[in-house]
């Protein structure tokens, strides 16, 4: 019988009632036990002598009032919860809008297309959450609104096929709609852990100044603010308490059950496994904001032993089904083994390297007009040097016909116009040396590179990326920079920068007449200089700073792995 | 009296039933055409990717004109194809020539290198890659319609309400039974 995605769709919400009345349970629970607990109380004020504890101690009506005040809340809170979901889960990890431009966002929006084809159309969006670690993970709403993201890192390592085995895998989820039952019930007890670290903070917080409001209302109000605060802290534990529960609604078996599917669709067992390996032995990836959700992952974020293990406990409480389980079955389906597959990934960590893109300096050169005959042919740095260039000299380019003045070419105008720097043929101007930036690919993404100082502009965050992935190769010269500047660190023996006012650039991207790029290492541990907009975010390197600082990363990285 | 109500309940039953499985039925039609609509979404994206294709690589490999010929002549019989066989044959040409063009590239550094070629060949791969699951995923609804039309008793329904088989979309030639996935 084939797996029909559309016929899945109405199982789903089996368990998403159930995870409803299980939240309006817990809120009765909670205040069933607090209304026995007071009323007790009060019972035993009142006659401590003849007092014994009684559990029943509620009229049937009053506990319908509590049934009835558990099911608002827990609307209220249902609906809280359920609201902008995805956009708020998002938020929490930080995930971002693919970029068209980039060459691997490109290529894992095709691949999220390809397998929407698979599915007969279902709607998928993509993000990326920029960490080096390696995790994917999956998010859908009642809206029908589907999510799938990957980590930096994922799309920098795997191969092609092997993200698509990862998005197969992932659109399974989505598909199969145990996605939609897990993104409720993990976000749906975050509130709690949210309210209950804030009063774990406010009590620890006791003894020194940051608790002082709350002492200081303690001392007014007298014990029965504390004895206030003390229940709702009381409640807020049960609730958290039997929220653990919920873990019991999250089957490892959806997780087999999604590689399944993901093998239906992609039909490439071995390529999924290949990616589950590389994840788990390699680079499982902590440092996702994100404990609460670990259930959305592909493979635990943090490795856990109740995960890995067997048994009844493990089966009840571990969201993930040990990775050696799901290997095996995926590589009973290739007739492969796993020998085959860590040589494999072995191999495909040492892929060869690629140079560092070289671009050549413009080629077009200009005949100049001057004291009645035309001179040259100059390149742009000689025009630049050459003095005697106004904005009315007239040019020609060499090959080219027309005949116009300096301010009319585009391309040149930027030299007679010291004065207002602007952007020149639309690019940025080189901060070093006013020459039109020219945009370049490397590592799969755009920067700015200047053809004459060879330095190169990037966006903050892309900076991130480029670090992460793993194209480009590094020159002996590079290694030789890197390794200077860690022994000065293991010395002490650091350079002072130098924040001279006529040295610092001005940004190309703000053009502030007065505001300048702030001199400053790239970060404490890796002491190379850069200039960095706090404006807008743009940072520029010198030729051969940013090779540097990917190149001291990614061996600082390799040192700390074996 | 009796005999008329447990009459009147299986007619009852009967109707449900066959309602029942005429709307199956339906649902496994609608599922096999959209599937083909997506088919021939993605094979008319492929032939409009072909002529940028060749353009970009013409101005690396003047000596291959003959392999880019046989690309934009497959690309056209592909485009003129109506039928499913006429385009499953067409199609399949049109693959192996697509294929003996980039192995060609293989050669040409500087053309893999060129940013565009790179663009256009990762286009193209999704492209395939898309076509391929599209037609995995119309050959899985067309095999439920065809299973559901053959089988008792489904097949009274699907013979009165004049519901047919309809065929598959395959590959001929077994080497190209490899999905054509690239591997970088």
């Amino acid at each position: 019988m084939p797996y029909s995605f559309t016929k899945i769709e109405e199982d789903k919400t089996k368990t998403i009632s159930f995870v409803f009345f299980f939240l309006i349970f817990v809120y009765f629970a909670a205040f069933w036990l607090i209304a026995v607990l007071s009323v007790n109380f009060f019972n035993y004020q009142a006659s401590p002598r003849a007092f014994t504890f009684h559990f029943t101690v509620l009229k049937f009506s009053q506990t319908l009032i509590i049934f009835g005040f558990a099911f608002i809340i827990g609307f209220v809170h249902w609906n809280w919860t359920t609201a902008n979901l995805i956009v708020k889960i998002l938020g929490v990890l930080k995930a971002e809008k693919l970029n068209p431009k980039d060459r691997y966002h490109q290529m894992f929006q095709n691949i999220v297309d390809e397998v929407s084809v698979a599915t007969g159309g279902k709607k998928m969006e993509a993000v990326v959450i920029p960490t080096m670690a390696m995790n994917a993970f999956a998010l859908a709403d009642f809206s029908g609104q589907a999510v799938i993201g990957l980590t930096e890192g994922m799309l920098a390592r795997l191969t092609r096929a092997q993200i698509e085995a990862v998005v197969g895998h992932e659109a399974a989820h989505i598909v199969s709609g145990d996605c939609l039952a897990t993104t409720i019930t993990t976000s749906l007890f975050e509130l709690f852990s949210g309210v209950l670290r804030g009063f774990e903070a406010v009590f620890r917080g006791g003894g020194r100044q940051g608790g002082y409001s709350s002492m200081r209302v303690s001392a007014r109000g007298g014990a029965g603010v504390i004895v206030f605060l003390m229940l709702i802290y009381m409640l807020l534990s049960v609730t958290k308490m039997l929220s653990q529960l919920v873990r019991l609604f999250i089957s490892r078996q959806r997780e087999y059950r999604a590689d399944a599917i993901a093998v239906r669709l992609t039909r490439d067992p071995l390529s999924l496994a290949e990616a589950l390996y590389a994840i788990s032995y390699r680079w499982r990836g902590g440092g996702l904001p994100a404990q609460e959700l670990e259930s959305i992952f592909i493979v635990n974020p943090l490795y856990s032993a109740v995960d890995e293990g067997d048994g009844l406990l493990s089966e009840m409480f571990s969201t993930h089904p040990p990775i050696d389980g799901r290997l095996g079955i995926l590589l009973d389906m290739a007739h492969s083994d796993v020998e085959l597959v860590v040589k494999d990934v072995e191999r495909q960590a040492q892929k060869p390297r690629t140079a560092v893109p070289e671009i050549k300096g413009s080629t077009t050169q200009w005949m100049a007009h001057k004291d009645g005959a035309w001179q040259g042919p100059f390149d742009m740095m000689q025009m630049m040097t050459l003095g005697w260039m106004r904005p009315e000299t007239w040019v020609q380019r060499l090959g080219g016909k027309k005949v116009q003045m300096v301010y009319q070419d585009e391309d040149i105008r930027h030299i007679v116009s010291k004065g207002e720097p602007g952007k020149a043929g639309g690019a940025y101007q080189c901060p070093k040396c006013s020459l039109p930036l020219n945009v370049i690919t490397y590592e799969g993404t755009e920067v700015h590179k200047c053809s004459s100082c060879r330095g190169t502009l990037v966006e903050e965050k892309d900076v991130q990326r480029i670090i992460i992935r793993q194209e480009v190769g590094f020159s002996e010269r590079i290694k030789k920079i890197a390794e200077g500047i860690s022994r000065e660190e293991k010395l002490m023996a650091f350079k002072k920068i130098n924040r001279d006012p006529k040295t610092l650039l001005r940004c190309p991207k703000c053009l502030h007449p007065r505001t300048r790029m702030m001199r400053m290492f790239y970060t404490e541990a890796y002491r190379v200089e850069v200039d960095k907009c706090f404006m807008c975010g743009l940072i520029w390197f010198d030729g051969d700073e940013l090779e540097v600082v990917q190149y001291m990363i990614e061996h600082s990285l390799n040192k700390s792995r074996s | 009296m009796i005999v008329l109500w447990i009459l009147l309940i299986l007619v009852a039953a009967c109707v449900l039933w066959g309602v029942a499985v005429y709307n199956n039925l339906v649902q496994l039609r609608e599922n096999a055409k959209n599937g083909w609509s997506q088919i021939d979404v993605q094979l008319k994206r492929r032939h409009d990717l072909i002529p940028n294709l060749v353009e970009t690589a013409k101005g690396y490999m003047a000596h291959e004109s003959g392999t880019l010929e046989n690309v934009i002549k497959a690309r056209q019989q592909a485009v003129d194809a109506s039928s499913i066989k006429d385009k499953q044959a067409a199609e399949n040409f049109l693959s192996s020539t697509l294929r003996s063009l980039f192995a060609v590239t293989e050669n040409y550094p500087n053309l893999k290198a060129d940013q565009q070629m790179r663009q256009l060949h990762e286009e193209l791969t999704s492209t395939e890659n898309k076509i391929t699951f599209a037609r995995q995923y119309y050959n899985d609804e067309v095999n439920r319609l065809n299973t559901s039309v053959q089988s008792f008793p489904d097949n009274f329904i699907a013979s009165k309400f004049k519901f047919e088989k309809r065929d598959f979309f395959e590959l001929e030639d077994d080497s190209e039974k490899e999905t054509p996935k690239v591997k970088f």
